[in-house]
C-alpha cells in the first residue's frame, strides 16, 4: 500500500503532459475508458464513485510491473468491498457480477470479487494466459476448522510457477505454497474461449448460457476486456 | 405476350421465389442454429473433460486413458491436450466419416465446428489447455436431410399455389376470352350478348359492352323496320298490302330470267266484275272490304309455298304467280269456289273471274301477260267466278320417277366431264373484277344440254341431293380460284343448311385449300334467311376462320322480316332484280335503294344489285352508292383489271 501511495504521489509530479501521455497509453490497452465511464455511471452513484477511485488506480498500475499491479487491484477491492453472500446483496442463490454491479452494491461474494480483480488486472495490462479463477475448498480458522467451497484468483508468472493468490479471505498477495488453507479443485480462465467463437457478441442468447460467458459478456459490455 | 401468359409468368415467378427463398432461409437458420450447437457441445466437453482430467493428480497415463475413452466414445473429430508451453502432449483425430449429404450441398453450406477449450491443472500446478472438436458430417446429414423435407413441403405448397393460380386464372380468362370474342364479333357485324362474370371489373366491362350491343340492335332494328315500311310504301298497294303492278312486273321478270328460278309455273290473273257500279252501290267502304278479303284469301300462297309471289295489278285486278305447274289449274279452281263461297257473305254481291296461264323460263313478260289477259276476258264473257286457261305449251322435261332422278343427278356429280361452273361477273363501278357468281349446271344426260339449277334444284331438294351438289360446286370453286386466283361465289341451298353435318363439312372443306378459301364467296337465299335464321348464323360462325366471304343473295323483298338480320355476321347482301330493275326511271325505287344501302353500310355490310339488264339502272345504281352489280348488261362489259 505505501508503495502504491508513493507511485501516485510521483506520478502524480509529473505533471499533466505525463497525464496527456497516460491517456495515450490507455488508450492502447486493452480495455474502453469511455465505455468504462459510462457504464458505471448507468449502474448508479456508487458505482460512479467506485470508477472514480478505481480510475486513478489502472492508470498508476499500467506503468507497473505484475507483481505491483496485482497489489494495487487486490488491496483496492479487498478495501472497498464488503464480503456478503449472493443471497443478501442478489436475492439470488447464485449470482455472478461485472465489476461495476460488484460496486454499484459495494458487497459481492468471492467470485465477484475474483471477477472483479481478474477484469481489472486485465485492464491494467496484465496478460490473460496469466490468470486463472481457480476453485478452490478453503478450511476456515486453521486445521480442524470448517470447510467451505471458494473461488480466488491465481497469478502465474510463468505456466509452471507457484502461482500467487488473490484472496479476500486472506488480504495479503501470498503465493500458492503459503496457502496451506487452500485445495484447489478446477481452474479456468477465458483462454481459447473467446478466440473459438470468433466475433461473438454480447447479445448473442447461447452465449450466456453460463454464468462465466455471462460473466465476461456483461464485462465486455462495460468496456472491460476479457 | 398475352396478358394471361404474363399473369402466369409472374405467378410461377412468385412461387419459384417462395420456393428458393424459403429452402434458404430456412437452411441457414438450421445451419446457424447447428453450429451454436456444436460450439456449445464442444465448450462443454472441454470443460467437462479437463475437469476430470484435472482430477488426475497430473498422472499422463490416466490423462491418456480419459481422452481416449471420451474420444472413442463420442463424435468427435479431434481431441487434444497442450502443455502449458504449447507443446502438442496428446494428439487423436478422425478422418471425416463420408455423409449422406452431397459434395456440393457440404461445400455450399458449410458448418464451423469451432474448438472448445479448457484448462487442465494438477492442484496448483497448470498442465495446459485440452482442445475438443465435434465431428460435422452428423450435423451436415441433419442439415440435408431437413434441407430435403423443406423443399419437399414448399415443392407442394408451390404446387398448391400453382393449382389455385390456375384456378383464378381461368376465372379471369373467361370472362376476357368472352369479352374480346363479343367485341370481335361487333366488329365483324355479328352482335352478341355476353354473360356477366363475376370478376367485378370484367362485370363491368361485360356491362357496358352489352349495353352497347343492345343500343346498337336497337338502332339497327328501327332502321330496318323503316326500311321495310319503305319498301312497303313504294312496292306495295296501300289497301291490300300486295305488290303494286310494276313491283309485281319486275319480280315476274326476275323470276323468268334468274338461273335458280322455277322452269314452268303458272300466272292466275283475278278480276273483280264491274267494279264502278259496285263503287256506287255500297260506297267505298264496302267495297275496300271485299277488295282486303280478295287479298286474304291469296296472302296464304305467297307465305306457305317458296317462289309465290302476289300483285294488285289496278283496282280491280290481282295476279298470283305459282312456281309450278301441276297446281295452277287446280288452285285456279280452289279460288273461284272459296270465293263464290266467301263473297256472297259480304252482302255486296260481288262476282270475279279468273283467267290463268301456264309459264316457261325465258318466256318474255309482254307475253305472258298477254295470253293471261286474253283468258282472263274469255272467262269475264263468260260470266262470274268463270275460269279459263290459256293455250297449253308442250312440256319441256319428260316426267321421270324420283328414283330415277336421283340417279342422275347422282351420276352426273359423279362424273367431272359433266358438271360445270358458270361464270358471270360482278362489277364494281370501275368495272373491276368483284368475284364471279358460279352457279353449277349438270349434264343429266349423256351428250345432252348442261341444265341450270333451275332443271333439277327442286329434284335434288326432293332427293335431299342439294348438300351433295353445293359441296361439288364449293370444290370446283376452290380449285377454280385457286388456279387462276380469281375469286368465285357459290351459292348455297337452302335445303343445305338443314343438313345437320353441312356446315361442318364446307368449314373442312375449304380448310384443305385454305389460300384458294379466302377467295370464296357463300351465299344464301333470302327466303332461308328469314325462315332458319339459326342455321344461316351457325353457317356464318363456321365460315368466319376460314375467311371466306358470307351472304345474302335475292334479297331486299323480305329484309326486314329477317330476325336480327345484323346479328347473323353477313359480309355481303345482293339486292334481288325485282327490287333494282328500273330504278334508272323511277326515283321513288331508287330511293329504296339508296336507303338499303346506306343502312347496310352502316352495318359493314357490302351490297351489290342482281340482275342489271341496261346501262340507266347501272349508272343510277352506282350512284345510290351499290358495291357491285351482276347481271345480263353487266356481263357484256369488258373487265377492267
Amino acid at each position: 500500500m505505501t508503495a502504491f501511495a508513493r507511485r501516485w504521489q510521483r506520478c502524480f509530479a509529473r505533471g499533466v503532459l505525463v497525464v496527456c501521455l497516460q491517456a495515450a497509453v490507455w488508450a492502447s490497452q486493452p480495455g474502453d475508458a469511455d465505455r468504462m465511464a459510462s457504464a458505471a455511471q448507468a449502474r448508479g452513484p456508487k458505482a460512479d464513485a467506485g470508477w472514480q477511485a478505481l480510475r486513478p488506480v489502472l492508470l498508476a498500475a499500467i506503468h507497473q510491473g505484475d507483481v505491483v499491479r496485482l497489489q494495487s487491484i487486490n488491496d483496492f477491492f479487498n478495501r472497498r468491498i464488503v464480503f456478503r453472500e449472493d443471497p443478501g446483496v442478489w436475492g439470488q442463490l447464485d449470482y455472478w457480477a461485472s465489476p461495476f454491479e460488484m460496486m454499484g452494491k459495494g458487497a459481492g461474494d468471492c467470485e465477484d470479487f475474483a471477477i472483479a480483480k481478474y477484469f481489472s488486472l486485465r485492464a491494467a495490462g496484465v496478460a490473460a494466459n496469466k490468470l486463472r479463477l481457480v476453485y478452490v475448498r478453503a478450511r476456515l480458522g486453521g486445521p480442524g476448522g470448517p470447510v467451505q467451497a471458494h473461488m480466488v484468483l491465481a497469478y502465474y508468472a510463468l505456466p509452471e510457477a507457484d502461482p500467487l493468490i488473490l484472496d479476500n479471505l486472506i488480504s495479503e498477495l501470498r503465493p500458492a505454497s503459503r496457502r496451506p488453507d487452500l485445495t484447489p479443485v478446477f481452474s479456468f480462465n477465458a483462454e481459447g474461449l473467446w478466440q473459438a467463437t470468433g466475433a461473438l457478441s454480447a447479445g448473442d442468447p447461447l452465449a450466456r448460457l453460463s454464468r462465466w460467458r455471462d460473466a465476461l459478456a456483461k464485462a465486455r459490455a462495460e468496456g472491460f476486456s476479457p | 405476350m398475352s396478358l394471361i401468359r404474363q399473369v402466369w409468368l409472374l405467378l410461377l415467378a412468385t412461387v419459384l421465389l417462395a420456393f428458393v427463398g424459403s429452402i434458404g432461409v430456412a437452411t441457414t437458420s438450421a445451419r446457424d442454429l447447428l453450429q451454436s450447437q456444436l460450439r456449445q457441445k464442444n465448450s462443454d466437453n472441454a470443460a467437462s473433460l479437463a475437469l476430470a482430467l484435472s482430477q488426475q493428480k497430473g498422472d499422463a497415463q490416466l490423462m491418456s486413458l480419459l481422452m481416449a475413452a471420451q474420444f472413442d466414445t463420442g463424435y468427435y473429430r479431434r481431441v487434444q491436450l497442450r502443455s502449458a508451453d504449447g507443446k502438442v502432449v496428446f494428439n487423436r483425430e478422425a478422418g471425416s466419416p463420408a455423409g449422406s449429404a452431397p459434395g456440393w450441398f457440404v461445400s455450399m453450406v458449410s458448418i464451423a465446428s469451432p474448438v472448445g477449450s479448457a484448462q487442465v491443472s494438477d492442484g496448483w500446478r497448470a498442465l495446459g489447455q485440452v482442445l475438443v472438436e465435434s465431428e460435422v458430417s452428423y450435423a451436415h446429414d441433419a442439415l440435408w436431410s431437413s434441407t430435403l423435407r423443406t423443399a419437399l413441403a414448399m415443392a407442394l405448397v408451390g404446387l398448391l399455389a400453382a393449382c389455385l393460380g390456375w384456378v383464378v386464372v381461368r376465372r379471369i380468362s373467361r370472362p376476357l376470352d368472352v369479352a374480346v370474342a363479343q367485341a370481335h364479333s361487333l366488329e365483324q357485324g355479328e352482335f352478341i350478348t355476353a354473360s356477366e362474370p363475376r370478376v367485378l371489373e370484367l362485370k363491368r366491362l361485360a356491362r357496358a359492352m352489352n349495353s352497347l350491343v343492345e343500343r346498337l340492335r336497337v338502332t339497327s332494328r328501327a332502321q330496318a323496320l323503316q326500311l321495310d315500311t319503305l319498301h312497303r310504301q313504294l312496292n306495295g298497294d296501300a289497301l291490300t298490302e300486295l305488290s303494286n303492278r310494276s313491283h309485281f312486273m319486275f319480280q315476274l321478270d326476275a323470276s323468268l330470267q334468274r338461273e335458280d328460278g322455277p322452269v314452268q309455273g303458272g300466272l292466275i290473273l283475278l278480276r273483280v266484275m264491274e267494279l264502278d257500279a259496285l263503287n256506287r252501290q255500297f260506297g267505298h267502304a264496302a267495297t275496300d272490304r271485299m277488295l282486303v278479303t280478295i287479298a286474304q284469301s291469296l296472302q296464304p300462297y305467297a307465305e306457305e309455298v317458296r317462289g309465290c309471289f302476289i300483285g294488285r295489278l289496278n283496282g280491280s285486278d290481282f295476279a298470283l304467280c305459282l312456281p309450278a305447274l301441276e297446281v295452277v289449274r287446280e288452285t285456279a279452281q280452289t279460288l273461284a269456289q272459296a270465293l263464290q263461297l266467301v263473297l256472297p257473305t259480304l252482302g255486296s254481291g260481288a262476282a270475279v273471274c279468273i283467267g290463268a296461264v301456264e309459264v316457261h323460263r325465258g318466256m318474255k313478260v309482254g307475253q305472258v301477260m298477254s295470253s293471261a289477259d286474253a283468258a282472263l276476258a274469255r272467262a269475264e264473257n263468260r260470266g262470274a267466278f268463270a275460269v279459263e286457261f290459256g293455250p297449253h305449251p308442250p312440256g319441256v322435261l319428260a316426267i321421270l320417277g324420283e328414283g330415277a332422278w336421283r340417279q342422275r343427278i347422282e351420276q352426273a356429280l359423279g362424273q367431272p366431264e359433266r358438271v360445270r361452273l358458270m361464270e358471270f361477273p360482278v362489277l364494281n363501278a370501275k368495272r373491276q373484277l368483284v368475284h364471279l357468281e358460279c352457279p353449277l349446271r349438270l349434264q343429266l344426260q349423256t351428250d345432252g344440254a348442261f341444265e341450270p339449277a333451275a332443271r333439277w334444284l327442286p329434284l335434288a331438294v326432293r332427293s335431299r341431293l342439294t348438300a351433295s351438289v353445293d359441296e361439288r360446286a364449293l370444290t370446283l370453286a376452290l380449285h377454280a380460284a385457286d388456279h387462276d386466283g380469281r375469286p368465285r361465289c357459290v351459292n348455297v341451298s337452302p335445303a343445305s343448311l338443314l343438313d345437320s353435318g353441312f356446315a361442318g363439312r364446307v368449314r373442312a372443306l375449304l380448310w384443305t385449300m385454305p389460300q384458294a378459301a379466302r377467295l370464296i364467296w357463300l351465299e344464301v337465299s333470302e327466303t332461308a334467311a328469314v325462315e332458319h335464321f339459326e342455321l344461316l348464323r351457325e353457317l356464318g360462325r363456321q365460315l368466319r376462320s376460314t375467311g371466306a366471304r358470307f351472304g345474302i343473295e335475292h334479297a331486299g323483298e323480305r329484309l326486314g322480316q329477317i330476325p336480327r338480320l345484323f346479328e347473323a355476321g353477313l359480309d355481303y347482301l345482293k339486292l334481288d332484280a325485282s327490287i333494282v330493275a328500273g330504278v334508272g326511271r323511277d326515283e321513288h325505287r331508287a330511293l329504296f335503294v339508296r336507303s338499303t344501302v346506306g343502312l347496310l353500310h352502316g352495318l359493314g355490310i357490302q351490297v351489290y344489285a342482281e340482275g342489271v339488264s341496261d346501262a340507266t339502272d347501272a349508272v343510277r345504281l352506282w350512284d345510290c352508292g351499290i358495291d357491285g352489280a351482276t347481271g345480263p348488261w353487266i356481263s357484256t362489259l369488258a373487265v377492267e383489271p
